[in-house]
């Protein structure tokens, strides 16, 4: 498995995916600048221009190398000869290339982290914000950011095993975030007088959704850090069993369909 | 050679429609440049997890237009379309209830009773979340006195924000506004302390401009005030001032309007201290 996960490492930073996405990370530099638009709160735009950003490049991460990494091994028949010539089963197989994107993502995070925390740290010595800054929430807020898209690379690998082309792990991996970034607005919206005169079916249908697709408002914990409020550890903790079960559940069921899906 | 002159007279014809193409761009309609902004809701479910950047988007947008009405002093023959930006800060503040740049762009805009009750709202919306941030209390309790003369909600704010700061001066001010005396001197004081604080300098200079009429008004109160001690009652006319020698130099609206007395002696101005339209003028 621990071959798989370094060979996958590997591979992405070879992808040219990755290199697009270090292209746009030069974006970076421009936030110091475009955070002095703010009429009251440079730093918190500088904080929130940050975390956009280090969240769009994971979601680009996720949904490109989530979807094809699998699906691309298989297509070139990468993964007949590797699971036939060698001792490797099939679910350590899958495990290994999702530790590996995972373990990227994660990467990815801490790298693109530090380059936010800079442009933050820069913008907030040239304007001192009103309220002291706490690292730790924009630590908390890029480390929920990486479980989401590890949970997001979980439902892009689930796609691939059944998937006989790319377009089902990306447009499914695309239409299963933006569903899960969506259904907490719908139920907050169902629980409003006005939601309530909704009729029956479309509520239950919608609540099916609500606990079937994975949650993702859960993982949002920009306002925390862009304007210094306190974390909930309580749900910090939920949140992370949430992601850590929701992710098993995905992968067992990927394991299972990989394992009898015909590779020829 | 023949499609190298044909690039050439096609980017010839681009050239040419540019200053057209941009001139048509920079006047079209608030409304039109920015776009039609759904409900709160319809936004929040479609900016994912980038509510925050998607929020500070709108008021950028709503900035610049602002910004260039004002910088370009087009303020005073092209009033902003106000309705418009108010109901994208209403999207903001739903979108990023946290974020301060609405309610200080909001209460920047307020200089009547209509739009002040609409940003008093706001204000009382965004003290549920910003519930560290003076400024809020600050802003509707100034509103609440001058706009609305409700004394009572006006000392109510300053309370909150005499607690907030932990200085007596907010307590200082709702004990004055109790008293609904120097109005015009309380909002010269709130527009200095405003400016000082602006970092836009298209908001700085809308408040200067506000302050450059408020300081031709309090002119005028006094001269009005002195003309009452003189003669036992108030001026009809605004030229009675200039008359007897009350006033010397000419009064002037930078809003374009004309200074007038009403009957109870307040002094207002034909402008209302908008931008007014070139039909009105």
């Amino acid at each position: 498995m621990i071959s798989i996960l370094t060979a996958t490492i590997k591979g992405v930073l070879r992808d040219k995916v990755f290199h697009g996405i270090l292209f746009i990370a030069c974006l970076f530099l421009f936030i110091p600048v475009a955070s002095t638009f703010s009429l009251r709160q440079v730093v918190q735009l500088a904080v929130t221009l940050s975390l956009s950003l280090i969240s769009f490049l994971l979601l680009l991460l996720a949904v490109f190398l989530g979807g094809t990494s699998l699906w691309k091994d298989m297509d070139r028949r990468y993964t007949h000869s590797v699971l036939g010539g060698t001792p490797v089963s099939r679910t350590s197989y899958l495990l290994g290339k999702f530790s590996g994107v995972s373990l990227f993502i994660i990467m990815t995070a801490l790298l693109l982290g530090i380059i936010g925390f800079a442009a933050i740290w820069s913008t907030s010595i040239v304007y001192p914000p009103d309220r002291p800054l706490l690292w730790l929430n924009i630590l908390c807020a890029v480390f929920f950011d990486s479980l989401k898209y590890i949970l997001l690379v979980a439902v892009a690998f689930l796609l691939s095993t059944v998937s006989t082309s790319f377009f089902l792990p990306i447009f499914g991996t695309i239409a299963t975030f933006l569903a899960g970034s969506a259904t907490q607005e719908v139920y907050d919206y169902f629980q409003t007088e006005q939601g309530m005169q909704l009729p029956a079916g479309i509520k239950s249908t919608a609540l099916f959704f609500y606990y079937l697709l994975p949650n993702f408002s859960a993982f949002d914990l920009k306002a925390n850090a862009i304007y210094s409020i306190p974390l909930d550890s309580g749900g910090l903790l939920l949140t992370f069993v949430y992601t850590v079960v929701y992710v098993a559940i995905l992968l067992t069921s990927a394991s299972l369909l990989f394992v009898k899906r015909e590779l020829l | 050679m023949k499609l190298i002159a044909i690039l050439v007279i096609l980017f010839a014809v681009y050239a040419t429609l540019l200053v057209p193409f941009t001139q048509h761009l920079q006047t079209k309609p608030f409304l039109e440049k920015v776009g039609y902004v759904p409900e709160p809701l319809v936004v929040k479910m479609l900016a994912f997890d980038q509510r925050h950047a998607v929020a500070a988007g709108l008021i950028f947008r709503v900035l610049i237009y602002y910004g260039t009405l004002v910088e370009k002093k087009r303020i005073t023959t092209t009033p902003p379309d106000d309705s418009s930006m108010r109901a994208i800060l209403s999207v903001t503040s739903r979108l990023d209830p946290y974020n301060m740049d609405t309610y200080y762009f909001a209460q920047s805009l307020v200089w009547d009773e209509v739009k002040v009750r609409e940003t008093i709202k706001l204000l009382e919306y965004g003290m549920r979340f910003r519930d560290w941030d003076f400024y809020l209390p600050f802003f509707a309790g100034f509103n609440y006195a001058f706009f609305l003369k409700d004394y009572k909600a006006a000392a109510t704010h300053y309370t909150t924000a005499a607690r907030l700061t932990g200085s007596d001066l907010f307590s200082r001010l709702a004990s004055r506004y109790m008293y609904e005396s120097g109005q015009t001197e309380l909002a010269i004081g709130y527009l200095d302390a405003m400016i000082k604080s602006s970092r836009n300098e298209a908001i700085k200079k809308s408040f200067e401009t506000r302050r450059s009429a408020l300081l031709e008004v309090r002119r005028i109160e006094m001269a009005r005030d002195r003309y009452r001690e003189q003669f036992g009652r108030l001026p009809a006319l605004l030229g009675e001032l200039f008359d007897q020698g009350l006033l010397t130099r000419p009064v002037i609206d930078p809003y374009g309007g004309v200074f007038y007395i009403e009957s109870d002696g307040t002094v207002r101005s034909t402008s209302k201290f908008a931008g007014r339209t070139e039909n009105n003028d």
